[in-house]
């Protein structure tokens, strides 16, 4: 489904992801972990197309198509779904609105009707429900005023809406407490069926205690420095990203 | 001298009526102003050149303008065309609490307490503001009695069709402690002249819900003012909104005449190509403790012109007042220009002030975020364009109101859109 080799991006000249490889299949569930600056939330910008970072070398493919050579709103259609770690308010425009359009261009890229307002309602009604957002939410601005734990609800809300066949989470668990981070863990959960793939984006192993990983693997300056399965996670957990140093003296 | 000026002095010489007394004071002053230039401060930026030796010959007959249907408003309308009421006053059902008189009533009773409000707010030195002192003959005087909560909207229509001149005037009293929502809806054709002025007294701890749209065409010549005096710990929430017009200008001032009263102030314009409009605006704080929030935004379309010139002045003795002002602007393309002059004149020196214009660009975080969902970057930059007013126009009180006006909106940007 998507393929990564020998990824390198920049922001302002200032090269983060230093040849990254990575590959998700159909279905599969990929844990990346590592250290503040890691590159980690970079990784999710530039394959959702974000035009500050720029992709200096190597290649990536997402269902068969060059994923780099697309605008950011077509990767989106293509399948794609970016939840943000700090999502940003734009009071003007309502979530209804939002929703709508985004919906709507998802399916006529799929070739499917419009939704009716009243089939609209229904699957929001649905999506609502299932992160524990009042319904009243759809009518104000996109993320006015929400708190932190209700902006990263409100992008699982979004995931549920869309139906992405890939969804990268950036941080998902950052500030939340433990019955908000079930809410969100469940609302991801609800959305694996063997076929959509998801990527994991986390500083700490406390998400994947709810969202199970079929693959973790550790980022640290820009690459991959360590794949493995779960239990690489609770090796994290329990000895830090301390070793990192370690291995990059090794590797030096 | 302008034509235009010296016929309406040749006119208002001949105006008889109850506020005689008041007109002929104002026409006295009126003699004595000169027609403004490019140099008079208050009309630097808007010509009034396409007025100076205009002449209006009257309306072409069979066209009748009607008053827009607003569903589930609820609303008592007054409705003027061509300055003339439609309207029969006399013969409305009114709830408890309120009385409307035309202007034209005999009633001595009600002409004294018109009397009260009738240019005791209103600026004196404003041209157009005489000019509608001596000639407004039509409007109405609303009396909200103290303690009177009047749910029912009242909706002053003023509609001037192509080759009209009308001059109309709202007073309007609240007693202490009452609570009103009134509406001013002014709309033209073609290319007509319209003064409109109207000044409100708030009470003690009366509460004021105010609209006025100003949705006159692009011919159309209106100048006018809503103009408001707050009586202690008294409440105003008022939502202007305007198309450009051939000119079109608006003064919104507020003084705060007792403690402890707040205003806030939103206003709204979306200016189609070669559209003028002007809002200019004093905001007063004469006795401590006053609170002001105004926020202008606007959208210009090509070749368009937005004048803001917004001021608060805080005297020496009104110590803890609370004020802020901020005109965002939106320009759509090159040629579109906005002259704004936010102000703040500050005496008192215990006061939290900001103030603040800006040009806005859309955030490219905004953008971004938006088409990471799909939407495509010509329609996300639509829906950012447009939210950037709808966010006042969704913050109006009155739903009926916005939902009203919201689909106007849209029509409207979405033919200036640049494609």
């Amino acid at each position: 489904m998507l393929s990564i080799k020998n990824l390198h991006a920049s922001i302002e000249d200032n090269e983060i992801l230093k040849g990254l490889d990575f590959e998700v299949k159909p279905g599969e569930v990929h844990a990346i972990m590592g250290p503040n600056g890691a590159g980690k939330s970079t990784l999710g910008y530039v394959l959702s197309g974000r035009t500050e970072y720029e992709v200096t070398e190597g290649k990536v493919e997402f269902e068969e198509r060059d994923l780099l050579g697309l605008e950011i709103d077509e990767r989106a259609r293509a399948g794609l779904f970016l939840a943000f770690q700090y999502p940003v308010e734009i009071p003007g425009v309502s979530n209804m609105e939002f929703l709508k359009e985004s919906v709507n261009a998802q399916r006529k890229e799929r070739g499917e009707d419009q939704l009716t307002a009243a089939e609209f309602l229904k699957k929001a009604k649905t999506a609502c429900a299932q992160v524990n957002l009042p319904l009243e939410f759809l009518k104000r601005g996109v993320n006015e005023g929400f708190s932190g734990g209700e902006k990263k609800r409100n992008e699982i809300m979004q995931m549920i809406m869309l139906e992405p066949k890939l969804c990268i989470l950036d941080e998902s668990d950052s500030g939340l407490d433990i019955d908000a981070l079930k809410v969100v863990a469940d609302g991801v959960n609800s959305q694996r069926d063997g076929k959509r793939s998801f990527i994991v984006i986390t500083h700490y192993q406390r998400l994947l205690d709810f969202i199970k990983p079929d693959y973790v693997h550790i980022l640290a300056d820009g690459k991959i420095v360590k794949s493995g399965g779960p239990e690489l996670a609770k090796e994290v957990e329990a000895s830090g990203y301390a070793w990192l140093e370690d291995h990059e003296e090794a590797n030096a | 001298m302008s034509q235009w000026l010296a016929n309406v002095i040749d006119r208002a010489d001949s105006v008889n009526d109850w506020l005689s007394p008041a007109r002929q004071e104002a026409l006295t002053r009126l003699k004595e102003t000169s027609w403004p230039t490019r140099r008079t401060e208050a009309w630097r930026y808007t010509s009034l050149h396409a007025l100076e030796n205009s002449t209006f010959t009257g309306s072409t007959a069979g066209v009748t303008a009607e008053a827009p249907v607003i569903t589930g408003l609820n609303s008592i309308d007054l409705i003027f065309i061509d300055g003339k009421p439609t309207t029969d006053i006399k013969a409305l059902t009114l709830p408890a609490g309120v009385t409307i008189s035309p202007l034209t009533t005999t009633d001595t009773a009600m002409q004294e307490r018109a009397n009260k409000v009738f240019n005791q707010v209103k600026p004196g030195e404003h041209l157009f503001g005489m000019v509608n002192d001596a000639l407004a003959q039509q409007g109405v005087f609303i009396d909200v009695a103290e303690g009177a909560r009047i749910e029912q909207p009242i909706r002053i229509v003023n509609l001037v069709s192509d080759g009209v001149e009308s001059h109309h005037r709202v007073l309007v009293n609240l007693g202490a402690k009452a609570q009103v929502t009134i509406i001013e809806h002014g709309a033209g054709h073609g290319h007509s002249m319209n003064t409109a002025f109207a000044e409100y007294v708030l009470g003690t701890e009366a509460k004021l819900e105010h609209y006025r749209f100003a949705l006159h065409g692009q011919d159309a010549i209106h100048i006018g003012g809503s103009h408001f005096k707050m009586g202690e710990s008294s409440r105003l929430n008022s939502t202007i909104v305007g198309y450009g017009s051939q000119i079109s200008r608006i003064d919104t001032d507020v003084v705060h005449a007792a403690e402890h009263a707040i205003a806030k102030m939103n206003c709204v314009y979306l200016l189609a190509p070669k559209e003028h409009f002007d809002l200019h605006s004093l905001i007063e704080h004469a006795k401590p403790n006053g609170t002001t929030e105004q926020n202008a935004r606007g959208i210009v379309g090509d070749k368009a012109r937005a004048v803001f010139s917004g001021r608060i002045l805080i005297q020496p003795n009104a110590q803890k007042t609370l004020a802020e002002l901020h005109n965002r602007n939106l320009l759509l393309s090159r040629g579109a220009q906005i002259s704004t002059t936010p102000a703040l004149e500050i005496y008192a020196d215990d006061v939290q002030c900001a103030h603040g214009a800006t040009i806005a660009e859309i955030a490219d975080e905004d953008l971004y975020y938006l088409q990471t969902r799909g939407i495509k970057r010509s329609q996300a930059l639509i829906m950012l364009n447009f939210g950037f007013i709808q966010e006042l126009v969704g913050q109006m009180p009155n739903k009926a109101l916005a939902a009203w006006l919201e689909p106007l909106l849209r029509e409207r940007f979405a033919m200036m859109e640049p494609q």
